[in-house]
């Protein structure tokens, strides 16, 4: 009986003595998202999240600004490229300092490469796969000398497995997961911020660098909180908690935010791409034209209209909408919800109203958040309303898809893709260039595709690339190794006094510029 | 007293079996299913060889019996190793998120003991009567409440609706936990260091969690404790008692109460089982960042490691709930003999 | 007396009235039971006489609808009509609960009885195995097996199934232990019966009767527990209409308002659950008073 009196003599207490949390002197601004930081290491961090912190705590030999697409000069003042196209020589900002007093210099990028090749952690082959071997050419020269041509090196470069790091904090020989680890137990390094404290999935906390060398950032300090779901972040935006919420809300909260007076939105299309894959070399998408009669059934605005209550945006080639080159082939070549089209290809194959072209469609229930399954059920309406289809919708979790793809069970299936670098080739080679399409499962294989892709890779004339990949976009709508639906736009939400916020398709998200307004 | 020390040392050691065979069961199961940790974070983006070389270093090419002796002889050595996902040890990730499913369920036992004992008690006390009825009706009718959906309408009418009470997470995100984590038990580690405010928001995060739970389960004890006060009440000395003219509630509630009581208690013991699942449900509801969303997250990404030990931990905690319970019962009630 | 249906329900009725006053509150609870139950087998055998629409159907209405008019529960974001979702979905839970409870039935009682009457090192092995499970918690071990058979009806079933099997095991095991030594099975074995005919005709009828209710107090349990594991995103295609994952994909509706989603699947899996409780609790306190008590 005493015990109960004291626990409602407590939970009295706390209703009356709830007052709202601390209060800052300098400017803070508090970010929440549900995201998740995986390994504060550049050498294995491999998500965009945890690339976004870096984003804003290192830099890059080049650099995209805040809300741009064009790389610029970041730590390195400029670039040369040999004649072969082999290697690149940057010429590095003279007498920076990490805070400890380390000079930042050639052997300081040739340590960071070298300690990113010999880790071999989850991103490394982003530069193995490319970069033979760094040379220190003089104190603030640095020359990489590639495997091959590449002609998109320099967005490589601008990627965090190629940032410079401090060779007498970082240990050469292990991957750190948290910032204790370091010698000093401070992360600190060449950007506009460092990290004062760092508590997994609960917060991180940024203070403005006093020896960053470029403009300084219109803050104190930036606070990134963590949330295990996206309705209370939701929540607590409403009530003016946080400053703002970015990745990732369900689509109800993003309308209802969008109507919301009390805060502001902001929009940028994404890098975020979706589409049907088909296991391009056994039955029955062996046949190009099931795959057409297929992206020819699909009507992405109304899949869009009932998953994502209108949000994001579709999608018509397998390059982005906002990087160049960009057409949209697909709707030129079939439109949406082509059902008249759709029919006549499956007829010329046979298939009728009393005998049904039949397939599984397979998804994954969690890894695309649970939004996945509303977009397996739409789509399997959308080919069944032909009369001509039957799609038997079957999931995997993500651990088992790949195995799935690697084993030939999955016939059509549906994936998603962030870009490793921001170039065409990402979205282009890595699913129908021959070793690409394996890994991921597609097995399309075409001997004159593949030639493209080299002269695509190797091509440094843009005028040129442009038109080689817009070509590629074409033969994309005949051969239909994939089906793409839409692309993700970035929905960023600030309170009404929060100005200074811009997002970009690289999803290079900077803190710098944001600031408040009485 | 030595029967009981030897009592208690046999039953240590039952625990181990027990344990042994949840252990290969589950890792007989976890081998079996497809997929594989590696691929589940790195499938889609990296070459097949750099999977093929990750999967190498971490074992998992050998055949099954040599990794599961291998585990074993780890376990053994009182060592969960270390996540195949995250660069992280399995004990840190448990001591992470243990005292928050702790933290949970105790104040889930707490409002369930509360309803269920007062609530029993006082239906056994109007037995036939109309309020007899009503409270076992509630007892069934409570229990086949899912817990996840308790506290989805929970959610829905106090943090939706009415609004006054938030409806996930430990900590609102203008209080930072790591200004005073200690422990892990937030209201612990905020009296230690004198942050009230920060307790108060840790307790207003706690009243829909453990009020789900403690509603759900209540239930069960309900029944118990109505069955168990109604031997009492027919007992000789509560009957000695009325003729003497004690105060019939005294004796309901202060004498055949404490009684039952233990009793009851044994059959907590049997509960555990119930509100570790319950806990696990209301986890996941309220995003409550404990044992039970720790495993499901990592069942996802396949990380056997870090499942095995969070199955282990589990099994300890039931074991060893069950065992206290017994050496309590024991000494508490000397006609037990072992 | 004139014919009327009052007066034939009247009759009808009275010796259910008649038992009313013979047993109380326990008669009462076990016809509600079944009368819920009854009521559900009824929707799930003909769903077409209940539902308006099919339950796949993307264009009844209006996206997320109140309840109210033609749709008496509302609608979902992709415009399908919830109350058709709820009446082809009892056929889901119904068909994974009943069978995975005859599954596990069938084998506790199975195991149970071999390892009782033999005895032995087999029954010690087994007893084990069956302890360490049966203290475990179920919904943790269910978690691990569903996501190891991946997703689909019957797998879900065995997933479910296997938590109970140690539940009838223990229970029949016991029985058969004390019913082994009684004066009637010494007789039959000294008559020269052999071990088959002693375990199917004298121990198992005895053991049979307590299990009914056990059986009914199961599949209540295998309700919730389905639920869950299709809550917790381990469990069926979306080909399937299931209360749990509606239930779920209903849950991040929550904070812009609409209750419907969320509020219909789940009081539908607590009156199933609560209709085959109150059958068993009502079933155990007339057949044996003292069972639940104990």
């Amino acid at each position: 009986m005493r015990i109960l009196k004291l626990f409602l003599f407590c939970m009295l207490m706390v209703t009356l003595a709830f007052l709202p949390g601390q209060s800052f002197a300098k400017e803070t601004l508090v970010y929440a998202t549900t995201e998740k930081v995986i390994d504060l290491d550049p050498a294995n961090a491999y998500d965009f999240h945890t690339w976004e912190i870096f984003y804003n705590i290192y830099q890059g030999l080049l650099r995209y600004p805040p809300g741009k697409t064009d790389l610029v000069p970041g730590l390195a003042k400029s670039y040369d490229i040999s004649s072969d196209g082999k290697e690149y020589t940057f010429k590095l900002r003279k007498g920076l300092k990490f805070t400890d007093g380390t000079p930042f210099d050639a052997s300081a990028v040739k340590w960071s490469i070298d300690r990113v090749m010999a880790l071999k952690g989850d991103p490394s082959w982003l530069v193995t796969d490319f970069v033979d071997h760094v040379d220190v050419v003089d104190t603030y020269a640095v020359k990489f000398v590639l495997k091959n041509p590449v002609s998109y090196f320099p967005s490589l470069v601008a990627s965090c497995p190629y940032y410079p790091v401090n060779p007498n904090i970082y240990p050469k020989d292990k991957i750190i997961r948290d910032p204790s680890e370091l010698k000093g137990g401070k992360l600190v390094g060449l950007g506009p911020y460092k990290v004062v404290s760092f508590k997994r999935d609960q917060e991180i906390v940024m203070e403005v660098n006093p020896n960053f060398y470029g403009e300084k950032p219109k803050n104190d300090r930036v606070v990134i909180r963590y949330f295990a779901d996206a309705t209370t972040m939701r929540l607590s935006l409403e009530k003016g908690e946080v400053d703002f919420v970015f990745k990732t809300l369900n689509p109800s909260d993003i309308s209802d935010l969008e109507k919301s007076a009390k805060v502001q939105v902001i929009k940028a299309q994404g890098p975020y791409i979706r589409y049907i894959c088909f296991l391009c070399d056994s039955p029955p998408f062996k046949d190009k034209v099931l795959r057409q009669a297929v992206a020819a059934a699909i009507n992405r605005p109304p899949l869009l209209e009932k998953v994502f209550l209108g949000q994001n945006a579709p999608l018509y080639s397998m390059v982005p909408m906002g990087m160049w080159s960009h057409i949209d082939a697909f709707k030129t070549a079939f439109g949406d919800g082509n059902i008249a089209k759709s029919k006549k290809l499956l007829a010329s194959r046979g298939y009728t109203e009393s005998k049904k072209f039949e397939f599984a469609l397979w998804y994954t229930p969690s890894h695309y958040g649970d939004t996945e399954v509303d977009v397996a059920a739409v789509l399997k309406n959308q080919l069944e309303a032909t009369g001509v289809m039957k799609v038997d919708v079957k999931s995997a979790e993500w651990a088992t898809y790949r195995d799935n793809w690697k084993n030939k069970v999955m016939p059509a299936y549906l994936l998603g893709w962030y870009p490793d670098y921001i170039d065409p080739d990402n979205y282009t080679a890595a699913f129908a260039g021959t070793a690409g399409s394996r890994g991921i499962g597609i097995n399309f294989s075409d001997p004159a595709w593949d030639k493209m892709f080299v002269q695509g890779q190797t091509e440094t004339d843009m005028k040129k690339r442009t038109s080689l990949y817009e070509k590629i976009q074409q033969m994309w709508t005949d051969e239909v190794p994939t089906t793409t639906i839409f692309q993700g736009t970035l929905y960023l939400f600030a309170q009404k006094n929060i100005r200074g916020i811009l997002l970009s398709p690289t999803l290079q998200f900077n803190y710098g510029p944001i600031h408040k307004v009485k | 007293m030595r029967n009981l020390t030897r009592y208690i040392i046999t039953r240590v050691l039952l625990t181990i079996p027990m344990v042994l065979i949840l252990l290969s069961i589950l890792f007989v199961v976890l081998r079996l299913t497809p997929g594989d940790p590696v691929s589940a974070m790195l499938g889609g983006h990296a070459p097949e060889r750099v999977i093929e070389q990750k999967k190498e270093e971490l074992g998992l090419n050998r055949p099954m019996v040599i990794q599961y002796l291998d585990y074993l002889w780890q376990v053994c050595r009182l060592d969960l190793g270390e996540s195949m996902v995250f660069k992280q040890r399995v004990t840190t990730a448990i001591a992470e998120k243990l005292p928050a499913t702790i933290e949970l369920t105790f104040f889930g036992l707490i409002i369930t003991l509360f309803l269920g004992v007062f609530m029993g008690a006082y239906a056994a006390d109007r037995r036939r009567q109309i309020q007899d009825s009503a409270i076992r009706l509630y007892g069934i009718v409570v229990y086949c409440i899912p817990v996840y959906w308790m506290g989805l309408m929970l959610q829905l009418t106090f943090g939706i609706w009415l609004d006054i009470l938030p409806i996930a997470g430990r900590t609102g995100p203008r209080v930072f936990a790591s200004t005073f984590e200690k422990t892990g038990f937030y209201i612990l580690d905020t009296i230690l260091v004198r942050d009230f405010s920060a307790l108060g928001d840790v307790m207003i995060h706690l009243i829909l969690p453990s009020f789900t739970l403690g509603l759900v389960l209540s239930g069960i004890f309900v029944r118990l404790t109505r069955a168990n006060m109604l031997d009492v009440l027919r007992a000789d000395y509560i009957i000695a008692a009325e003729a003497r003219g004690i105060r019939h509630r005294k004796i309901v509630y202060k004498h055949a109460l404490k009684n039952a009581f233990i009793p009851i208690l044994t059959m907590m013991g049997l509960q555990v089982a119930l509100l570790m699942a319950g806990a696990v449900l209301t986890e996941t509801t309220f995003s409550w960042p404990g044992m039970g969303r720790l495993l499901l997250e990592r069942i996802y990404l396949r990380d056997y490691p870090t499942i095995q030990g969070t199955i282990i931990v589990f099994a300890l905690i039931v074991a060893s709930v069950s065992l206290i319970v017994d050496i309590i019962y024991a000494i508490v009630d000397p006609r037990i003999r072992y | 007396m004139r014919f009327s249906p009052a007066n034939a329900m009247a009759r009808g009725l009275s010796p259910l009235m008649r038992m009313g006053k013979k047993y109380g509150l326990e008669w009462w609870i076990l016809l509600i039971g079944a009368v819920i139950i009854l009521a559900i087998i009824i929707m799930a055998i003909f769903p077409g006489a209940f539902a308006p629409f099919n339950p796949h159907d993307q264009n009844t209405g209006p996206q997320l609808l109140p309840p109210g008019g033609s749709h008496l529960m509302g609608t979902d974001n992709l415009h399908r009509d919830v109350w058709s979702r709820i009446v082809y979905g009892s056929q889901t839970i119904m068909r994974i609960a009943i069978l995975a409870a005859i599954l596990s039935s069938f084998s506790g009682i199975s195991l149970g009885l071999i390892s009782g009457f033999s005895g032995g090192i087999l029954d010690r092995i087994l007893s084990l195995i069956m302890d360490s499970v049966y203290v475990f918690p179920g919904l943790i071990l269910a978690i691990a097996f569903a996501a190891m058979f991946g997703p689909g009806v019957f797998n879900i079933t065995l997933a479910v199934a296997v938590i109970y099997i140690p539940t009838y095991f223990r229970l029949v095991r016991g029985q058969t232990l004390s019913i082994k030594e009684e004066l009637y099975v010494e007789a039959a074995r000294s008559i020269g019966a052999s071990n088959f005919t002693i375990l199917w005709k004298y121990i198992f009828p005895n053991v049979i009767a307590t299990t009914v209710v056990v059986f009914t107090l199961n599949v209540a349990d295998a309700i919730m527990i389905e639920a869950a594991l299709t809550y917790l995103g381990l469990g069926l295609p979306p080909s399937i209409v299931d209360w749990g994952m509606d239930l779920a994909m209903g849950k991040k509706f929550l904070p812009s308002g609409q209750w419907w989603l969320i509020t219909f699947p789940g009081a539908m899996i607590s009156i199933l659950a609560l209709g085959f409780t109150m059958l068993g609790e009502g079933l155990a306190e007339i057949l044996n008073p003292r069972l639940l008590e104990r």
